[in-house]
C-alpha cells in the first residue's frame, strides 16, 4: 500500500499522504466510539428529561447545561491531565479522549433528542393514556417512531461536530490525523511545509464531514426537523 | 485513596492571578472583535448567496462549507503557520488568532443570517424596490433590521458556543485564558485544580456574555414581541 503511494506521488509526498490517511482511521474510530457512547448516555438523559419526575428532570437539565457549557478543550485537559495527576496514575490517551468526547456528545445529543420528543404534540401522549397505556409503551410505540424522523437530520448533523471535535484530542497525546499532520508540518522536510500539510488535512477532514453535512440536509428536506434554521454548534 | 486539592497554590500567587486576568481579557476582546468583524463579513456572504450575485455566490458557498466542515484548529494552524510562510509576512500571534477566528465566526454567522434572509417574505424586498430604494439601501434599511431581530437569539447562542472553542488559540502561542492555565499547570503541576479554575472562568465569561446579549436584545429589539 505504502509503496503504491510512493510510486504514484514521489518520495516525501507519497509517504506523507499514506501516513495521513493511515492516521485518519483513528479519527474515525474515536468519532464512532464517541457517537455511540454519547448516544447511549444521551438516551438515558433524554428519557430522564422527559420523564415528568422533577428530581430526574432537574438532574438531566443540569447535566445537559453543565456539559454544554464546559469547553471540549477543558474536558480534554481535565480527563487527560487533571484527573490522572489527581489520582497519581497514568491514563491512556484513548481513555481520556473517549471519556471527554463521549461526555461532550452526550450533552448535545440528549438536547437534540429531547427537542425532537417534545416537538411531538401532547395529544399523542394523551391519546395513549386514554387507551390505558403506560409511559414507556406510549413512548416506544407512539412517540418515538414520530420523533426519530425529526431527530435524524440534526443527529447526523451533530456527528460532524464530533469529527471536528476529535481534532483537539492531540492535545493530550492522542495519535490521530491532527497529531500526525502537526508533526509533519513541523518536520524540516521539503514538500511538507505548513501551507501544504494543513490544507491537505483540511481536505481529509472536509471529505469526512461534508458528505455527512449534505446527508443531514437531505434528511431535513425529506423528513423535516423539529428545529428551523442551521444547527447551532461549533468546534 | 486520598485526594489532595490545593487550589490555594493558584489563588495565593499574585503572578498567576494576574496572568489569568490578562488571559481572560485577551480571550474576551479577541472573541468580541472577531465576532463583530465576522458578523460584517457574514452579512456580505449571506447577501451574496441570497441575491445570487453571479460568481460571488459560489465563492461564498464554498467558503462557508469549507469552514463549517473543517476543524477550527486546522484553520488556525494554516492561518498562523501556513499563510505567513507562503506570503512572506510576520504578524504578532494575536493578529493571526484574530484573523483565524474572524474567518471561522463569519462562516457560522453567514449560515444563520442566510436562513434569516430566506425567511423574510419576498413582499418586503418588492415593497422596498417599489419605493425606489437603491439595492444596498433595501438591505440596510428594510431587510437586515428584520433579519437581525429574527435571528438574534440564534446568533447569540452561536457566539457563545464559538467563544467556548476559542481556547485553541493558545495552541498558536496566543497568551489567552487557556495559555495562562497551561503556564500555571507547568509551574505547579496542580493540573486538576488549574483546569477546574479555567472551566469555571470560561463558564462565568459565557454567562457574562449571555447577560450582555440579553441586555442588548432588550435595548435594540425591544420593539419586537417575542
Amino acid at each position: 500500500m505504502k509503496d503504491l503511494f510512493v510510486a504514484l506521488l514521489g518520495k516525501p509526498f507519497g509517504i506523507v499522504i499514506f501516513q495521513l490517511l493511515e492516521a485518519t482511521q483513528f479519527t474515525v474510530y474515536l468519532s464512532l466510539i464517541a457517537f455511540v457512547g454519547g448516544g447511549l448516555i444521551a438516551s438515558a438523559i433524554a428519557l430522564a428529561r422527559i420523564s415528568g419526575k422533577p428530581g430526574w428532570q432537574r438532574f438531566a437539565s443540569g447535566y445537559i447545561w453543565l456539559f454544554q457549557s464546559i469547553p471540549l478543550l477543558m474536558l480534554l485537559f481535565l480527563s487527560g491531565l487533571g484527573v490522572p495527576r489527581l489520582l497519581g496514575q497514568d491514563v491512556n490517551p484513548w481513555v481520556s479522549a473517549i471519556v471527554s468526547l463521549t461526555l461532550y456528545s452526550s450533552a448535545y445529543l440528549s438536547e437534540v433528542w429531547r427537542g425532537a420528543i417534545q416537538a411531538i404534540p401532547r395529544g399523542q401522549w394523551e391519546g395513549g393514556y386514554a387507551l390505558g397505556m403506560r409511559f414507556l409503551p406510549i413512548l416506544r410505540t407512539i412517540v418515538l417512531p414520530q420523533a426519530i424522523r425529526l431527530a435524524l437530520a440534526p443527529t447526523v448533523g451533530f456527528s460532524v461536530q464530533i469529527i471536528k471535535g476529535t481534532s483537539l484530542a492531540y492535545i493530550i497525546g492522542f495519535h490521530d490525523l491532527m497529531n500526525l499532520g502537526k508533526r509533519w508540518a513541523n518536520a524540516p522536510v521539503d514538500g511538507t511545509e505548513p501551507f501544504v500539510i494543513y490544507p491537505l488535512m483540511a481536505l481529509i477532514y472536509f471529505s469526512l464531514c461534508f458528505p455527512l453535512s449534505r446527508f443531514a440536509l437531505v434528511l431535513e428536506r425529506r423528513l423535516g426537523s423539529y428545529s428551523k434554521g442551521p444547527q447551532i454548534t461549533a468546534a | 485513596m486520598m485526594f489532595d486539592l490545593r487550589f490555594f497554590e493558584i489563588y495565593r500567587n499574585a503572578d498567576f492571578l494576574w496572568r489569568l486576568a490578562e488571559g481572560a481579557y485577551l480571550s474576551i476582546t479577541l472573541s468580541v472583535a472577531a465576532a463583530l468583524v465576522g458578523l460584517l463579513a457574514a452579512s456580505l456572504l449571506a447577501v451574496a448567496r441570497y441575491a445570487e450575485v453571479p460568481v460571488l455566490k459560489h465563492i461564498a458557498a464554498v467558503y462557508v462549507e469549507v469552514i463549517r466542515n473543517t476543524p477550527l484548529i486546522v484553520q488556525l494552524f494554516f492561518v498562523a503557520f501556513g499563510l505567513p510562510l507562503l506570503l512572506g509576512y510576520q504578524w504578532p500571534f494575536w493578529a493571526h488568532a484574530a484573523l483565524g477566528l474572524t474567518l471561522n465566526f463569519s462562516a457560522y454567522f453567514a449560515e444563520i443570517l442566510r436562513s434569516g434572509l430566506v425567511a423574510i417574505p419576498k413582499g418586503q424586498i418588492e415593497a422596498a424596490t417599489a419605493l425606489g430604494l437603491k439595492p444596498h439601501l433595501r438591505f440596510i434599511k428594510v431587510i437586515f433590521p428584520q433579519v437581525f431581530a429574527n435571528v438574534y437569539p440564534s446568533l447569540t447562542s452561536q457566539f457563545i458556543f464559538l467563544f467556548l472553542t476559542t481556547g485553541v488559540i493558545s495552541e498558536i502561542g496566543v497568551e489567552d485564558l487557556t495559555h495562562a492555565g497551561v503556564f500555571i499547570d507547568s509551574r505547579t503541576f496542580r493540573s486538576f485544580e488549574v483546569f477546574i479554575t479555567l472551566t469555571v472562568a470560561y463558564v462565568a465569561i459565557a454567562l457574562f456574555f449571555k447577560g450582555c446579549m440579553l441586555a442588548i436584545d432588550r435595548h435594540c429589539f425591544g420593539w419586537k414581541a417575542r
